[in-house]
């Protein structure tokens, strides 16, 4: 079982530009929780991160996964590795 | 996007939000923005605690009042360094279950599982050292019963506070540098 669970949170929310405040209180979380999210310091129950993938209105596998994720430029432009 | 987070939210009371805004206070943050710091303040609060025991147990055994003055001179001091463990746990222990997040109420049960073993081993310690006084000291137990008892009871009080101090880690990045709100 992976203990590091990946995630792209910081680069979607900068993205939507959502702050740590914004994003938390919607999902009734501390802003601190969301930093230690995307720091890869807490890994977020199921519950949790389908709150966060809800607000973003994503699927949970956009933003978290067992697997480190591949570049966005090389998704987009399909740059194999 | 949607708003699941109204759920928790609505279950605060005016208590609540007042202890929740209380503890997530950032105005003394730079008094507990590293660990060093954090580790200074929790040191502090010790001394003071056993200052403040000694104090109160001098005022019992030695039956006079200079103590009591000592007592109230360390009350400030002793409140505003457990204001600083409190700012930099923001309210972890203080705060009621519903208002924490998850990553905070396991946080809480790692606190609380790592100050009971240590109030374990401290409850251990008082015992020996008091058989070990009455055996070999030629001390009177009932002498030693008020002041051990006082003792035990702060560090069992307090232990959590200075675990919890001790376990916090540092602040998100730099976002949280420029206050939640900046993005």
């Amino acid at each position: 079982m992976s203990e590091q669970v990946h995630n792209r949170l910081a680069m979607v929310r900068a993205e939507r530009k959502v702050s740590r405040q914004a994003l938390a209180e919607a999902v009734g979380a501390h802003y601190q929780t969301i930093g230690y999210i995307e720091r890869g310091q807490y890994n977020p129950s199921l519950d949790l991160a389908l709150r966060i993938a809800e607000f973003f209105e994503l699927p949970v596998e956009a933003l978290f996964s067992l697997r480190p994720f591949r570049p966005l430029t090389d998704e987009v432009y399909g740059r194999k590795q | 996007m949607t708003t699941a987070g109204t759920t928790q939210r609505d279950r605060r009371t005016r208590y609540d939000e007042r202890m929740f805004a209380l503890m997530n206070n950032r105005e003394g943050a730079a008094l507990y923005a590293t660990a060093a710091r954090r580790r200074a303040a929790v040191a502090a609060h010790v001394a003071l605690t056993a200052a403040s025991v000694a104090a109160g147990i001098g005022m019992y055994a030695a039956d006079q009042r200079w103590p009591a003055f000592a007592l109230l001179a360390l009350i400030i001091p002793w409140c505003l360094a457990t204001g600083v463990i409190n700012g930099a746990t923001r309210g972890l222990l203080e705060l009621r279950t519903h208002v924490l997040d998850e990553r905070q109420l396991a946080e809480r049960d790692r606190v609380r599982a790592r100050s009971h073993r240590l109030t374990t081993y401290l409850l251990a310690g008082a015992v020996v050292g008091v058989a070990a006084c009455v055996r070999f000291g030629q001390v009177r137990t009932e002498n030693l019963l008020v002041p051990v008892l006082i003792a035990v009871f702060v560090m069992h009080w307090l232990m959590p506070m200075w675990v919890a101090g001790l376990a916090v880690r540092d602040e998100p990045t730099e976002e949280s540098e420029q206050g939640p709100e900046a993005l």
